[in-house]
């Protein structure tokens, strides 16, 4: 085993162990700190494959970003009920024995596979070689996802907004009305 | 490739760079590692019950610190990903650059690319600024004014200042 | 880094782009539009959005007219050809009769409502973004504009805010959203892995040089389905549909069940088409698709869908549910054209598919005019309905008649045509299987008939004539004469879309 090798292990267990205990944990809390060292483990394999500015984004934008809203996520939810959430150990069974079964036919696929894709041997800073792709053949993507990321914008600001008041469904209102009496008191 | 950027005197490929992180990441570790370890060997050992709260002075914490959080920090912590992301996309445009604006066929549309790009995004941000995602109290007197005005715009605004009052 | 060799799109692909082109201007003017009327004005991106859609329109018309062969552009990464500029027709008929329809519907426009400019241009964008599903020829514009129109159909879904079936409705398409398109991702990232290609060409091309092990490649290809088979909402990815279509605004349920539907059609026959069948000889089966035993999968998939949504509209007692059910099974009759990936097959899917957004958007419209007046959606509520608004009643009957397939109306038209692509290469169970299904879809459909026009209303109703308004009238009047028309007179679309597939398999 090369040091290499051993490197590719370490990031490894870095992403799995704390990924079993995400889908595992009876606290959402402690899930989703377990998150942080998961998207950790994932940035260390982009960077392990030479792929270091997918590693940066993966830092930026997932540790960042979207661990900062799995958090919120967390702390909005009724606190005391999700803590003590039952964790459903009888009812893994099933989903369980699905997933093994997913396993299996994966590592059929990945050790079945004349893999056609070319290997990368001597891996070369990805930034330059991307930034010149945005500017030249990926243009249209590139622009394209600014009306993505717009169109992302506008819809979360929709969907978050508090809404103002109440017709012929009252209990959404009703429930909004007391997760602001929580808060304030 | 090195003659678009040099990224050093000695080039030493990608993976010499990222042994050098990795190096200062286990160096960081070591040295957080000694710190508690060697204080921990000369520090005296005596703790008593007042010491152990968690203030020794000011207030004594109440109630659960899990407590739920208000949505606008949602809001905005979203708002705050769809920009990251945008910062994501302008780095590597920043790095070529000024490698590619002088080349004569490329160098307009290297510009105009990115304002496009940007006038887009910052449409976004006039878009949550004017729907007054942005502020922090709410008017809600403001936004219970649903029928259009007909009176003269700059009037509407005073209106409305005095009706959220 | 050779720069020079890197494929530098021209300022002169946006000639075959106009309409998306215009669009996604549309999109901005109607944002900005929004803005300065400070969030209080919904005409002026009304406005902007109808005659955005209007001017994409004429020139989407003007390109069909104009023919011409298939364009590869912004670096080979879009195509324009017979078939995009067939679906770009489509997709701005479903648009711009649901911006038309939205303005007088009261679940976007009513008094209390809320964010009523955005629901135009938001639609304006989907419309785009469909446009740009039918014109991708490598997978990363594949999925980005899947993701385009995701986005935006999650948030539409939620629209009514105060409505917390609307809100379970959001939720839950975003939920089966993410997870399809994880699964849909792994399948591309194999694909990717096996051929090292990102166009559907050069998938092919890698496919086809490659040594292929069966097992990865029907792995690859179910997993790519899943994804592709929630945006078209076929079993089993079709759980949020009715709850979607049920919480969301109807107007949306509309567009939803033609628009994303039929890009997601779109998608699949190019890339399917183009990595596993395209270049065979059409006499004999190509390997790739003998490999994986596509017909017998695809065949399963269709059975499957089309006898489950039957079977389960039969018990809904709420139109838009009902509707939701029925456009599952709809599914299943499109899916049929798949089964052998022949010219044939895939020319029938969109006849079908031109006629189902005809008939689907005037079903769901009558729903949306009706419930401006009575509120509701159940059955129950429609008895004698027929009585108060006489036009809409005869309408709904032309589009219910319409889906179920009996002659002389459209639908017949395009069943026949799916039928016998199916039957033309032995395949009769399935049909026979349809033909079933069909004479099932004649119960539900004419139980609303039947509520409309021979159930009494409960003593003491309302029985005053329905007031609807004139642009509801014009949007219902445009889509059912040619529900009718094209029931006996389908010749020139049936050669379009022959067209636009003969292009498909020739023109790459």
């Amino acid at each position: 085993m090369t040091a290499a090798d051993l490197i590719f292990y370490a990031l490894a267990a870095l992403t799995l162990v704390p990924a079993l205990w995400v889908v595992g944990s009876p606290n959402i809390v402690h899930a989703g700190f377990n998150l942080l060292l998961t998207l950790l483990g994932v940035a260390g394999l982009f960077a392990w494959l030479g792929a270091d500015f997918l590693a940066v984004a993966q830092l930026m934008v997932y540790i960042g970003g979207v661990l900062v809203l799995v958090l919120f996520t967390v702390m909005m939810t009724r606190v005391p009920q999700a803590r003590e959430a039952d964790s459903g150990a009888k009812r893994a069974i099933l989903p369980g024995l699905f997933a093994l079964g997913v396993l299996v036919v994966l590592l059929l696929v990945a050790t079945g596979t004349h893999w056609g894709a070319p290997a990368l041997t001597d891996a070369q800073p990805t930034t330059a070689e991307i930034g010149a792709n945005f500017m030249t053949s990926y243009i249209f993507p590139f622009e394209y996802v600014s009306l993505v990321l717009l169109a992302a914008l506008i819809g979360a600001a929709i969907l978050i907004r508090e809404p103002r008041g109440t017709e012929e469904d009252d209990e959404a209102g009703a429930a909004v009305e007391t997760a602001e009496e929580e808060v304030q008191s | 490739m090195d003659t678009m950027l040099p990224m050093g005197s000695v080039d030493v490929g990608m993976n010499g760079h990222f042994a050098t992180v990795l190096i200062f990441v286990l160096i960081g570790f070591f040295f957080a590692a000694v710190a508690l370890i060697v204080a921990k060997l000369l520090r005296p050992h005596d703790p008593n019950p007042t010491k152990l709260t968690t203030y020794e002075c000011g207030e004594e914490t109440r109630g659960s610190s899990w407590i739920r959080f208000n949505v606008r920090f949602y809001l905005v912590a979203l708002f705050f990903i769809v920009f990251d992301v945008e910062v994501i996309f302008l780095y590597p445009w920043a790095v070529v650059f000024k490698h590619l604006l002088p080349l004569p066929e490329l160098g307009v549309l290297v510009f105009w690319e990115m304002v496009i790009f940007l006038v887009i995004l910052s449409l976004g941000l006039a878009y949550i600024w004017v729907k007054g995602d942005l502020d922090w109290v709410k008017k809600l007197v403001d936004r219970a004014e649903d029928e259009p005005p007909r009176r003269n715009p700059l009037l509407k605004s005073v209106t409305n200042e005095e009706g959220s009052q | 880094m050779e720069l020079l060799n890197l494929n530098i799109p021209s300022w002169s692909d946006l000639a075959y782009w106009r309409p998306e082109a215009i669009l996604c201007g549309t999109f901005l003017a109607a944002l900005l539009g929004d803005l300065i009327g400070r969030g209080r004005r919904p005409a002026i991106s009304f406005v902007i959005s109808v005659f955005g859609l209007i001017t994409a329109g004429a020139y989407s018309v003007a390109a069909v007219l104009h023919g011409g062969a298939a364009h590869t552009i912004m670096g080979d990464l879009i195509i324009v050809d017979g078939m995009a500029a067939f679906f770009r027709l489509l997709f701005i008929l479903a648009g711009l009769a649901t911006v038309l329809f939205s303005w007088t519907a009261e679940e976007i426009m009513g008094r209390k409502r809320e964010n009523k400019a955005e629901f135009f241009y938001l639609t304006v964008l989907m419309t785009a973004a469909m446009m740009v599903m039918a014109e991708a020829r490598d997978l990363l514009m594949l999925f980005l504009s899947m993701e385009a129109v995701g986005l935006v159909s999650y948030v539409m879904a939620g629209y009514m805010r105060t409505s917390l079936r609307s809100t379970e409705a959001s939720l839950k398409y975003v939920i089966f959203g993410a997870v399809s398109s994880g699964i849909m991702l792994y399948g591309l990232s194999l694909l990717y892995g096996m051929t090292g290609a990102m166009t559907f060409d050069g998938i092919r091309a890698g496919l086809l040089a490659g040594e292929v092990n069966g097992l990865s490649l029907l792995i690859t290809v179910i997993l790519i389905l899943a994804g592709m088979s929630y945006k078209i909402a076929a079993v089993p990815f079709h759980f949020w549909c009715p709850d979607v279509y049920e919480g969301a605004p109807t107007p949306v349920a509309a567009i939803f069940s033609v628009g994303p539907k039929a890009a997601g059609f779109a998608l699949m026959i190019r890339f399917f088409y183009t990595t596993l069948a395209a270049g065979a000889d059409p006499s004999a089966s190509a390997p790739l698709i003998e490999l994986i035993n596509w017909p017998l999968l695809m065949a399963v998939i269709a059975a499957v869908t089309m006898t489950y949504g039957n079977l389960v509209a039969l018990r809904q007692l709420n139109v838009k549910r009902m509707l939701a059910y029925s456009s599952i099974s709809h599914v299943g009759y499109l899916l049929m054209g798949f089964v052998l990936l022949t010219d044939a097959g895939l020319a029938a899917i969109l006849f079908y598919l031109a006629v189902y957004t005809l008939m689907n958007l005037g079903a769901f419209f009558v729903v949306v005019a009706l419930n401006n007046h009575i509120k509701s959606e159940e059955l129950d509520d429609y008895a004698g309905i027929g009585f108060r608004a006489p036009w809409l009643g005869t309408m709904m009957v032309i589009f219910l008649a319409s889906l179920t397939g009996v002659p002389p109306f459209a639908g017949f038209a395009g069943k026949f045509y799916v039928f016998t692509a199916v039957m033309d290469r032995q395949w009769f169970w399935l049909a026979i299987l349809a033909a079933l299904n069909s004479v099932v879809g004649l119960y539900y459909y004419f139980r609303v008939v039947k509520a409309m026009f021979l159930t009494r209303p409960a003593e003491g109703a309302d029985t005053t004539p329905l007031k609807i308004h004139w642009l509801q009238y014009t949007v219902l009047a445009v889509l059912a004469v040619p529900t009718l028309v094209l029931g006996f007179w389908f010749g020139p679309l049936k050669v379009l879309a022959d067209q636009a597939i003969g292009l498909l398999s020739t023109g790459m």
